[in-house]
Formats: structure tokens, C-alpha cells, sequence
């Protein structure tokens, strides 16, 4: 017995995680695609199995409409919240008075998160007669209808992930403390420019915590859901309509749970593949520094 | 090494797009035979009024405004002095989430013993009776004889009393009549007049100030009552939208009329405002839109959030909008013990309580509208407890309304914001992206669609 604890040690000692990962998310997940060939309501049960709840995600304009305005969420806010962490946290590896304030200051809005405070405040900052637009009204401006024009809701809400960089900027101060002061001392004695050395030595070096940022905000950015659910609630005309958002509709408020996975079996085979292109990539433009002569 | 850290980070990806997927159906499906029959068994057994109870923990749901918590809150500690032994724990919230949270419960049997529940809750939860217990065994417990036979049908499915109804609810025009004389005219009498009110706010008062503010949902119940004025006859029958495209077609010019005569913002303006539902709108708070067209129980909710120095108005039907009376009256709400219950005598005690002992009443009032239940009725007259405006507006709707509304009316499918078939043709329309006969037939298709299902 005692033998047996000795050679299983590692494996009790993983026990509850295990049982967490079976019954809260392997079973779930296993669970959900079984649903998502079925027509299963909660209050009807099942009564049909197939692929129609696929048929009707690719067919459907609506579904259409609000899978092309996830992509365009996703799309837009990653690379602007990754620009915007690695710009502020380039200027705050700087030796400059008062860094830790604003280090404090840019972190944050990350910490706020998803919270439902910051969503309503964000409502009250845009609507017609709110903060921008009369702070635009002094300048003589009229401000646009940023609510409740479907041209321009999405950007809201875009705007409020990408304000939220902190978390992401952390890492990349992380990562730019790592960065060896001798290339730009040597990049420096070569007459290499800020510019120069920014985007030959700077990119390179920190291309692994920029690919591991990528990954990591490509998943949050298709799975988003507070801002739009209490900003917009995916209106106007379902121009913030993401497929979080269907995938919650479609669950609970119409208890159509076959089609609510089917939705969310989707959003996963495109953040799968997304994802294993983005590791495909890998070789192209990221350094990794223990790889013989990097690439 | 290289290869490991791939794994890893691939692994870490892998478990975290797991969550995606993660959250759709679960466990239960339909039920056995075996449970049903148990359940059948059970049903068997009616409830004795003996005069004796079970010292026990109850469970008790609602949703409303802070006015209704509290007088409920107040029934319930009254209940707990009357019958010591029964204890009442309550769950109550704001409406906004509550159905979500409900209908999982329910899904789940989780749901507390007592639940205050919506009229169209019975069908779209309970069609085959299962959810809720039939009422018709606590017919010793609870004073079945207080409720007209029409209401207690209206509440009857699957030949199970579902619920006992509350009040009788339906939609009716509130002005605000400030901003009416600010204008130099009287509140509305006739669909004429409104009309007309839109151009001289627009000329008196400026730009931003409109006679009536009209959610999308509120425009479809308006036109509703429209078109059954103007062609006598329900909006749904035998399951069936009751109306052609071409009738659909002068419902929806009569909304469209409404915008382009300023006489109601467009549903642009509204979701500019901000605000997370018409009370909660500044501009209503401050008399800038001075008419809205809701629910009678809904009138203390906005008169509450006027700003001080302004006048809350009843608004009478317009007599020129066609040949019929047309609106309808449906059961706003209705208490419903569940079928999962351990102790339904309690429960029925607790729900005869609310709504037939004086105590009860007394604490309860008329927060929920205008009881039904005649003896409640008779407490709050004689006490004085019903509140002058909702009773106004109460007496308007059941003297006036003449047709009636099919459950399915209030389905999430077609009601819900802004994927409902309702707010997509409504908005659709205002923002310019349907013509009317587009509009027309999608909400015919996307009704009959829903109602089908």
C-alpha cells in the first residue's frame, strides 16, 4: 500500500484538478456536442437528431451576421489592445519620474475587467448627451449618436476591451526587462536608430510573449460578452450581435440548448483553427532565444 | 525542449477555448414514464384544510421595484407571525435576468416552493403541467371562490391550475400633463389630437420634446390595439396570425406615421438616451417626452421617476382610431406553488395568505395592481389601500378592452431585445432598413414561425 501511495503521489496530488477538469469541463464539453445534433429544449426535450442545427448557423442570415461581427470584433480589438500594451509598456521601461504611478495607473482598467460597473459607466460616458459627446459639444463639434448607430456601436465596445490593455502590458514589461541592454548598446555604437532597434531588436527578442499575448486575447476576444450584453445587448440592428451573445439567447432565454452548443461548437472550431495558425506562424516571426542561432 | 513548450502552450490554449464550448446543454432531457406516473400519484392526493400544518421551510420567489420588495418582505414576516413553525425564506430581484434565471430553475427543479410567475410562463413552461402544481387540490386551502371562473381559466392548462392570478393587466396611454399645458394644449383624447400634438411640440417646446415615447415592443402592442380597432377581430386565433400582409402592412404605416409626425422619437433617438428602459430615461424624468403607453400596473413606476413639480395623467382610449374597442386585457401575473414541492399545504397556506387573509392584503395593498380577488378587492377599498392611479387606469383597461391576447404573444422568440421578431421589425423599420411590406412579412413569417414551434 505504502509502495503504491509512493509511485501514485504525483497522480492523488492531481486528483481534484482532475475531477474538476472530468466533471466541469470534459463532461460539459462532450456533453454539448452530442446536443449540438440535437434539437434539445429544455421544456420540449428532444425530438430530432441531425445536422440541422449547423445547416441553420450557415444558412441563417442572422447567425451569418453575427459570426462576421465577432470576426470583426476579434479582428479589431487584438491588435489594437496588443499595440496599445506594447506602446505603453515600451514607453514605461523608460527611466522615467513617476513610472510605477503610471504603471499602477495603465494596470487598472485590467482589473476592472469585465466588470458590470465599468460596462454601464461606459454607456453613460457614450450616450447622446453624455461625457464625450458634450465635452465635443465645448469644441463646437456635434458628436455622433455612438450608441445607437449601427456604424458606430461596435467601435464602443471594441474601445472598451482595448482600454483595458494592463494585463497584457504587464507581460510585455515583463518581457522588454529581459531584452540584454548590449544589443542596443552594440545596436547603438552601429548608429542603429530607436526606430531601428525597436523593430529589429525589440520585436524579435519579445516575438514569444507577443505570440503567447496573441493567443491568449484571441480566445477572450471570441468569448466576450459582458460589454456588449450590458452596453448594446447586441443592438442596433445586431450590430454588436457577437455569437457569445446568441450563444446565451439561444440558451437561456430560449431554452434551445441543441442550438446554443451547435453555436458554441462553432465559435470553438474557429478559435481552434485560429489558434493552430497562429502556431503554424510561429516560424516565420517568432524567436525563440534557445533555439540554436534563433531564427 | 523547443517541442515541449509548443505542447504546453498548445495545452494551455486547448484549456482555455475548452470553455467555449463548454457551456450548452445539460443534463436532463425528458422525463421517464416511471417519474411521471410517480408524479400522477401524488397528484392524486388533495390537500386538507385540518387546521393543522407542518413546521417547515419554505421557499418564496418574486421580481419587482424596491416598493414591491418591501410589502412583500412585510406579507411575508406577517405570514411567519400568524403561523409560527413556517419559516419563509425569499429570492426577489429586479426584472431584468430574473425570467433567465427562472426558466434554468425550473429546467433544473430547483425552483423555491412559492414563485411569483408571468401569465405566459404556464405555456411556455409548463404546457404539459409539469412544472407547477395544479391548484385545484388546494382548493381547501386556498379560497378558490374569491376569482371569477374566466380568470382561474385564464391559468388553466394541461387541466392544472397553474397559478392563481394576481390582477388583470393591460396597456393604456399615462401623459405627462405638465408638459402638455407647457405646450399650450390638453392631454390627448383622440388619435387626431396626438397627431397634431407632435408638430406643435416640436414648434413650442423645441426639437427634442415628442408627446409620446414608443419602445419597439410598445410599438407592436400599439399597433396591435391599431389594428384591431380598425378590423375587429384578435390578433392570433387557432394559432395563426388572424391578420394578412395588407392588413400588417396599415398597422405598420400607422407606426411609421407616428415618427414622421414627431409625435414619438425614432428607436435611434431612444437607444441614444442611454437609459436602460423609459423610466430610467432622463428625458422622460424631465417632461421632454410627455406620454408613454404602458401597462396599468407599471403607473406608479413612472410617475415615481418625474421630476418634482410635474402631473402623472391617466390617458383615456382614442375613440377614432376605428370601428372597435380595440386592446386586450391579460392576467399581469400569478402565484404558482411548484410541482417539486415538499410542502405544498404550506405553500397554498402562504399564497391563500397574500392573497385572501386581511393581513396578508393589508401588506401586500394593490403594489401588484388591482387584486382579483374580491375580498382582497373589499380590504383594500375599505381600507383605502388601493392606489388612486393604478385603480384609475385598471377601471379604464377592463371597461375598454374587448379582445383577447394569445400566451404565445409574449414568447421570448418574439419579444426579446433586439433578436426578437418584434424588436427586429420594429427597429428594422425605424432605422430605415425595412420598407413596410418587408416589415409586414417578416413579422408575419417570423411570427407564425415562433408560434408553430
Amino acid at each position: 500500500m505504502k509502495k503504491w501511495v509512493k509511485r501514485n503521489t504525483g497522480l492523488l496530488f492531481i486528483l481534484p484538478w482532475l475531477f474538476g477538469f472530468c466533471v466541469f469541463k470534459a463532461y460539459p464539453f462532450l456533453s454539448s456536442l452530442y446536443y449540438s445534433f440535437t434539437d434539445f429544449n429544455l421544456f420540449k426535450g428532444i425530438s430530432e437528431y441531425g445536422f440541422m442545427n449547423y445547416k441553420e448557423i450557415f444558412t441563417d442570415k442572422d447567425t451569418i451576421s453575427s459570426l462576421i461581427v465577432t470576426f470583426k470584433y476579434a479582428f479589431l480589438t487584438v491588435p489594437l489592445k496588443l499595440a496599445a500594451a506594447l506602446f505603453i509598456a515600451y514607453i514605461l521601461n523608460f527611466k522615467i519620474k513617476g513610472v510605477n504611478f503610471f504603471r499602477t495607473a495603465y494596470y487598472i482598467p485590467s482589473i476592472l475587467g469585465g466588470s458590470v460597473a465599468i460596462a454601464v459607466l461606459w454607456k453613460a460616458l457614450f450616450r447622446d448627451d453624455g461625457v464625450i459627446n458634450s465635452m465635443l459639444g465645448m469644441f463646437g463639434v456635434a458628436g455622433p449618436q455612438w450608441l445607437s448607430d449601427p456604424d458606430y456601436a461596435l467601435f464602443i465596445i471594441c474601445f472598451l476591451r482595448v482600454w483595458q490593455f494592463g494585463a497584457a502590458m504587464v507581460i510585455f514589461l515583463a518581457a522588454l526587462k529581459g531584452v540584454p541592454t548590449e544589443l542596443y548598446e552594440s545596436a547603438s555604437v552601429e548608429g542603429a536608430s530607436k526606430w531601428k532597434q525597436f523593430f529589429s531588436i525589440t520585436i524579435p527578442m519579445i516575438s514569444p510573449v507577443i505570440f503567447y499575448n496573441l493567443v491568449t486575447q484571441l480566445c477572450q476576444a471570441f468569448q466576450e460578452f459582458n460589454g456588449p450584453y450590458i452596453i448594446t445587448q447586441g443592438g442596433p440592428r445586431k450590430s454588436t450581435m457577437l455569437i457569445s451573445l446568441m450563444v446565451y439567447r439561444s440558451a437561456f432565454q430560449q431554452n434551445e440548448m441543441g442550438m446554443a452548443s451547435a453555436l458554441a461548437w462553432v465559435m470553438f472550431i474557429v478559435v481552434m483553427v485560429l489558434t493552430v495558425i497562429s502556431f503554424l506562424s510561429q516560424k516565420y516571426w517568432v524567436y525563440y532565444s534557445d533555439e540554436d542561432g534563433g531564427r | 525542449m523547443k517541442k515541449m513548450k509548443r505542447f504546453l502552450a498548445l495545452a494551455l490554449s486547448c484549456t482555455m477555448i475548452f470553455s467555449l464550448a463548454g457551456c450548452g446543454g445539460t443534463e436532463k432531457e425528458t422525463k421517464t414514464e416511471t417519474e411521471a406516473t410517480t408524479e400522477e400519484t401524488e397528484a392524486d392526493d388533495k390537500l386538507v384544510n385540518d387546521g393543522e400544518y407542518e413546521e417547515c421551510t419554505i421557499r418564496l420567489s418574486w421580481w419587482g421595484g424596491e416598493a414591491r420588495h418591501e410589502v412583500t418582505q412585510a406579507a411575508v414576516n406577517a405570514f411567519m407571525e400568524a403561523y409560527p413553525g413556517i419559516k419563509v425564506e425569499t429570492e426577489f430581484a429586479a426584472w431584468t435576468g430574473w425570467e433567465d434565471k427562472m426558466s434554468t430553475a425550473f429546467y433544473a427543479g430547483t425552483e423555491p416552493d412559492v414563485n411569483q410567475i408571468n401569465w405566459n410562463w404556464i405555456t411556455a413552461y409548463s404546457s404539459d403541467g409539469s412544472v407547477f402544481y395544479d391548484l385545484n387540490k388546494a382548493s381547501e386551502i386556498i379560497d378558490l371562490s374569491q376569482f371569477s371562473d374566466e380568470s382561474l381559466t385564464e391559468c388553466t392548462v394541461a387541466d392544472k391550475l397553474q397559478g392563481i392570478p394576481v390582477a388583470m393587466t393591460g396597456r393604456i396611454f399615462y401623459w405627462n400633463q405638465t408638459t402638455f399645458e407647457k405646450a399650450g394644449i390638453s392631454v390627448p383624447t383622440t388619435m387626431e389630437e396626438l397627431l397634431n400634438a407632435g408638430q406643435i411640440f416640436k414648434e413650442k417646446l423645441g426639437e427634442d420634446y415628442y408627446p409620446l415615447v414608443l419602445n419597439e415592443y410598445d410599438r407592436m402592442i400599439l399597433m396591435v390595439y391599431y389594428l384591431e380597432s380598425v378590423y375587429g377581430k384578435n390578433w392570433v386565433e387557432d394559432g395563426e396570425v388572424n391578420y394578412t400582409q395588407e392588413e400588417i402592412e396599415k398597422g405598420l404605416e400607422f407606426i411609421k406615421l407616428l415618427e414622421e409626425k414627431h409625435v414619438t422619437p425614432t428607436v435611434m433617438q431612444i437607444i441614444g438616451d442611454g437609459a436602460e428602459s423609459l423610466d430610467k430615461n432622463q428625458k422622460w424624468m424631465s417632461g421632454k417626452y410627455a406620454g408613454i403607453f404602458e401597462w396599468d400596473s407599471s403607473a406608479n413606476k413612472f410617475k415615481g421617476a418625474l421630476e418634482a413639480g410635474q402631473t402623472f395623467t391617466v390617458g383615456d382610449y382614442f375613440k377614432d382610431m376605428g370601428d372597435y374597442q380595440g386592446g386586450f386585457a391579460k392576467v399581469s401575473l400569478a402565484f404558482a406553488i411548484s410541482e417539486k414541492t415538499e410542502h405544498p399545504k404550506e405553500a397554498a397556506m402562504l399564497i391563500n395568505f397574500l392573497m385572501n387573509e386581511e393581513a396578508g392584503v393589508k401588506a401586500m395593498g394593490s403594489e401588484r395592481g388591482v387584486p382579483l380577488s374580491k375580498k382582497a378587492l373589499e380590504l383594500c377599498e375599505t381600507n383605502g389601500l388601493l392606489d388612486a392611479t393604478v385603480a384609475e387606469a385598471n377601471g379604464k383597461v377592463l371597461d375598454w378592452a374587448s379582445f383577447t391576447l394569445d400566451p404565445m404573444f409574449e414568447d421570448a422568440g418574439l419579444k426579446g431585445n433586439p433578436d426578437g421578431v418584434y424588436f427586429d421589425v420594429m427597429s428594422g423599420l425605424s432605422y430605415g432598413d425595412y420598407t413596410v411590406e418587408d416589415a409586414a412579412a417578416e413579422l408575419l413569417d417570423g411570427i407564425n414561425g415562433v408560434l408553430s414551434k
